[in-house]
């Protein structure tokens, strides 16, 4: 009589898959999301800047001066646009997003092999474009003092900026893994709270605890269904990651696993414990959207590095499974980071996936009250 | 079989916090009885039977089911009761027979004894639609019987109904009642909760509770005769009422009470003599007959007596 019962569980497991293959909106959002997520930060949103419009104001006109322009459009980043006048105009109208001011006298200078100085304005008002930008410029100064100076690079000029892990800094290949994060945080959390609340909406949960069942069975049987599903995804982002956008995988796929079978514990919990909490599908509804989405998209570093959040939120995040997820899941994509190097994310993730996963039980257990 | 009595409550009281939801009851229920719970809304009667059902601990006093108390937090309760709630039925998106198959898994029946249990059931219950049957689309009175069935595979002694009948056809409240009663031939303990004053009239005792107390309990007889111990009769004044007349009837030595009933009046005495003394010299404009107090009659004047 005392503790779990597998059967008695499976029973709530089966019919729990009955009632998925039975709603349309369930699995829709269940297979669609994956698919809308990845095609959506795949191919439509990319942290990559390119097609810098630059006006080029060439004073000097000479052989070095359009050496130097080629070298700017031929990088792929730029494009040049028809510099009147008022070039610094052309920044503040919005038709250039940079300005090239070449003086008098450059090309002379070259020939003379003296030090040379071209003058970069750069639209700031965007300051993820800037901060792009001012990379791409490293490269393009070396280029430039090595095409235009010949062989004798001068030594000052060597500024050696290598990317470790992701050296083209493909965008693509930084969010797409970082996507399983978001997945399971919204999915596992939206479904468990609406199909406990369910439960509740309708009366049958009652039902349930007026039989032998224990609450423990209930939930592990209402839940695993859906953990299924979830991973279900996360397979699919790991499938399209490695095979449609070519991301690496440069680390071990157990540990991958571990890492997100305890993030998806931590997201059920929360879900289960909104819809114990709500114990209405609309309210849970509510409440997991938020819940599910806010945290993972934003404080988790998905978009905005962790590192740079101001030191409240950076101290907030810890407490947020998707940031120790995000940062495990990178790690392994990207780095093939083990179990030492992420000893701190994957400690995290075990404490608050055990803190929330007890506190969603014990509010099920104390508040089985109508 | 078992003997002693089904249920056995003494000072049985539930509290929520500071309020207190059911308070001081005591009563006890014979084996294959159809005991009735009846009261308003929030007058106690869900929360008796959620906690008699194991969902809810006595905050004080004692209730024996089957001979089983709440030293295991209600778990032994839960094997031999059934239940079937208000709200609930059965799963619309499940066909029958995953509805059945659910309740067999959550009680842990063997496959062959829950088919064979099930198969009876639906002799008893007349269902002969296919097991693939959708619960979506059967009429509400369908589903009732069903809900039934699904409470009570696993032959439980004592089966709980909470307003088993609420929003049901007149028709298929009286096939329900008729299952009811072939439970208790079968031996079954039936409580059940019902707002219908016809079905209450067919539980063999019924339970009156108001604000948390139990205020009656008896047979529907025993509570006409103990609210009513002496003969009514029903004036019929024919559309025109007679204020000086029902003015003069309220002072009449004998009459316990007088209140209108829908188009008439109903008039109780403590004697037949007290009747009679009353009632000679009516006006032409108004009939009298003797009538047989309903159990409405009865419960607004328990209910007033206990409120007064």
């Amino acid at each position: 009589m005392n503790g779990f019962d597998l059967n008695r569980a499976y029973s709530v497991a089966r019919k729990e898959v009955m009632h998925i293959l039975r709603d349309p909106f369930t699995l829709v959002l269940a297979l669609g999301l994956p698919v809308m997520l990845v095609t959506f930060f795949g191919y439509a949103i990319d942290f990559e800047v390119r097609d810098i419009k630059l006006a080029v104001s060439d004073l000097d006109q000479g052989p070095a001066a359009r050496r130097l322009k080629e070298i700017f459009t031929s990088s792929g980043y730029f494009i040049p646009v028809e510099a009147g006048s008022g070039t610094v105009g052309m920044l503040d109208s919005g038709k250039a997003d940079a300005a090239l001011f070449i003086e008098h006298g450059f090309s002379r200078t070259v020939m003379g092999g003296g030090p040379v100085t071209a003058q970069f304005i750069m639209d700031g008002s965007d300051n993820s474009k800037a901060a792009a930008v001012s990379g791409y410029l490293a490269g393009i100064q070396r280029s430039a003092a090595f095409k235009l100076g010949g062989a004798a690079t001068p030594e000052g000029l060597a500024v050696e900026t290598r990317f470790l892990y992701n050296a083209e800094l493909n965008s693509q290949w930084f969010t797409i893994p970082g996507l399983a994060a978001i997945i399971i945080g919204l999915l596992a959390i939206l479904l468990t709270a609406l199909t406990v609340a369910r439960e509740w909406e309708n009366g049958s949960m009652e039902l349930l605890l007026s039989t032998p069942v224990r609450p423990i069975e209930i939930i592990v049987g209402k839940l695993a269904p859906y953990a299924l599903l979830v991973l279900g995804g996360v397979f699919f982002v790991y499938l399209s990651s490695r095979f449609v956008f070519g991301v690496p995988f440069a680390g071990s796929r157990p540990l991958f696993l571990a890492f997100c079978l305890l993030y998806v514990v931590s997201a059920l919990s929360q879900g289960l414990f909104i819809s114990v909490a709500t114990r209405q599908q609309q309210v849970a509804m509510q409440f997991a959207i938020i819940i599910g989405l806010l945290p993972s998209l934003l404080l988790s570093g998905f978009i905005f590095p962790v590192e740079s959040m101001p030191p409240f939120f950076n101290y907030f995040t810890m407490i947020l499974p998707p940031r120790w997820f995000m940062e495990a899941v990178r790690g392994i994509f990207l780095k093939g980071a083990g179990l030492r190097e992420l000893a701190l994310p994957f400690l995290a993730l075990l404490a608050l996936s055990a803190a929330l996963l007890a506190l969603a039980l014990k509010k099920f257990k104390t508040d089985m009250e109508p | 079989m078992k003997t002693g009595p089904a249920l056995e409550v003494k000072n049985l009281s539930i509290k929520f916090g500071d309020f207190t939801a059911v308070d001081d009851v005591s009563f006890s229920v014979a084996r294959g009885e159809i005991f009735g719970f009846l009261g308003a809304n929030g007058a106690g009667k869900t929360t008796a039977i959620r906690t008699l059902c194991g969902l809810l601990v006595p905050s004080s006093g004692s209730a024996l089911v089957g001979g089983l108390d709440f030293s295991d937090g209600g778990k032994g309760i839960k094997k031999i009761v059934g239940y079937m709630s208000q709200k609930f039925t059965l799963y619309n998106d499940l066909t029958v027979g995953e509805n059945l198959d659910f309740a067999a898994g959550l009680r842990k029946m063997e496959p062959r004894y829950a088919a064979e249990r099930r198969r009876e059931l639906f002799e008893l219950i007349g269902f002969d639609r296919p097991l693939s049957t959708m619960v979506a689309s059967l009429p509400g009175g369908v589903k009732q019987e069903l809900a039934l069935a699904s409470a009570i595979l696993h032959d439980p002694e004592v089966v709980f109904l909470d307003e088993p009948t609420s929003g049901v056809a007149p028709a298929s409240r009286a096939r329900f009642w008729n299952l009811i009663r072939k439970l208790t031939e079968m031996g079954k303990t039936v409580i059940v909760t019902t707002h219908y004053m016809d079905e209450a009239e067919q539980c063999g005792r019924i339970a009156l509770m108001s604000a948390g107390r139990l205020i009656a309990l008896g047979s529907p007889e025993e509570l006409k005769r103990g609210a009513f111990p002496g003969p009514m009769a029903e004036l019929d004044f024919k559309g025109t009422e007679d204020v000086e007349f029902i003015r003069s009837l309220e002072k009449a030595p004998g009459l316990l009470e007088l209140f209108p009933h829908g188009m008439r009046w109903h008039a109780a005495f403590r004697d037949q003599a007290a009747l009679s003394a009353a009632l000679t010299g009516l006006p032409p404009s108004v009939s009298s007959r003797p009538v047989e107090p309903s159990l409405e009659d009865v419960f607004i004047r328990i209910i007033e007596g206990a409120e007064r």
